[in-house]
């Protein structure tokens, strides 16, 4: 890897993170644990469509880590990241049938994995399918978020050649 | 042609959960209350019948969560967790949607009216 690309994937990971932590400061309307707007992934969607599989994990990866250490909450790293690796796999899957004027759907499709990677992690962690019961709730905010950070992302891409 | 399979495969998604959703927050008819903590019930309440009460539940680590019974209606008022979740999640309504503080283990949900 080449100094000018370490550089640009530094830089992407610094502002998902600024997002991430601009975030935490926006009161949450949905008192449901795991519901989040999610503005970070407006970066990992944009890195899907720019930058190799292994340069978005890394983006991703990098978020993740002091992401938790930022938000003073380890315990949420779990759950944040079985959903980070579905929703990542499954984007770096879409990309490959989606045109550029269809990145939203492969944002959407994102979230909801990510939702599912989450509440797959909490039934393990916590030994009981109860909390399943939050994968329909999650799924519709989720799909609405990703929504829109996938119409972000994609203004982005279109702007940013 | 996949593109629309998707797409289609979103929608459809999309619509089970948000009826599913409506199906998940209805409230309960039930008026049996448990305090779970650690998978053992530590109290069993009849919210119709239950005057207002304030109950504190020390956990395993130190600290506590307020629990608040008032006008037939109970939440978690108080907890010195991190996340606070339990708090904000307010009255219990829902069957499905139990009052939990993961940090404390803690569970506030409706059980079986005893008849």
């Amino acid at each position: 890897m080449n100094i000018r690309r370490l550089t640009e994937l530094a830089l992407l990971s610094s502002v998902a993170l600024i997002i991430f932590v601009i975030e935490l400061r926006i009161p949450n309307p949905f008192p449901i644990p795991g519901v989040k707007l999610g503005l970070a992934n407006i970066v990992t969607v944009y890195a899907v469509f720019r930058y190799r599989p292994s340069e978005t994990a890394m983006i991703v990866t990098v978020r993740l880590l002091l992401g938790a250490m930022f938000s003073g909450n380890p315990s949420a790293l779990l759950y944040s990241a079985a959903g980070a690796v579905c929703c990542l796999l499954g984007m770096l899957a879409l990309r490959r049938i989606l045109p550029e004027k269809q990145i939203w759907l492969c944002s959407v499709l994102g979230a909801m994995l990510h939702n599912i990677g989450q509440i797959s992690a909490a039934v393990i962690i916590m030994r009981s399918f109860g909390v399943i019961a939050y994968l329909p709730l999650l799924l519709v905010t989720g799909s609405l978020a990703g929504l829109f950070t996938g119409l972000c992302a994609q203004i982005l891409l279109k702007r940013i050649k | 042609m996949t593109n629309r399979k998707i797409m289609l495969a979103v929608a459809a998604i999309f619509l089970v959960s948000v009826c599913l959703s409506v199906f998940i927050l209805m409230p309960s008819e039930k008026q049996t209350v448990e305090i779970v903590q650690n998978g053992t019930v530590l109290y069993t309440f009849d919210l119709k019948k239950t005057k207002d009460r304030e109950i504190r539940i020390p956990s395993a680590d130190g600290g506590y969560n307020l629990i608040v019974i008032e006008n037939g209606e109970i939440c978690i008022s108080e907890a010195d967790c991190p996340d606070q979740t339990c708090v904000k999640m307010g009255v219990l309504k829902s069957d499905y949607l139990p009052i939990v503080c993961l940090p404390h283990r803690l569970t506030v949900r409706f059980a079986e009216d005893e008849s």
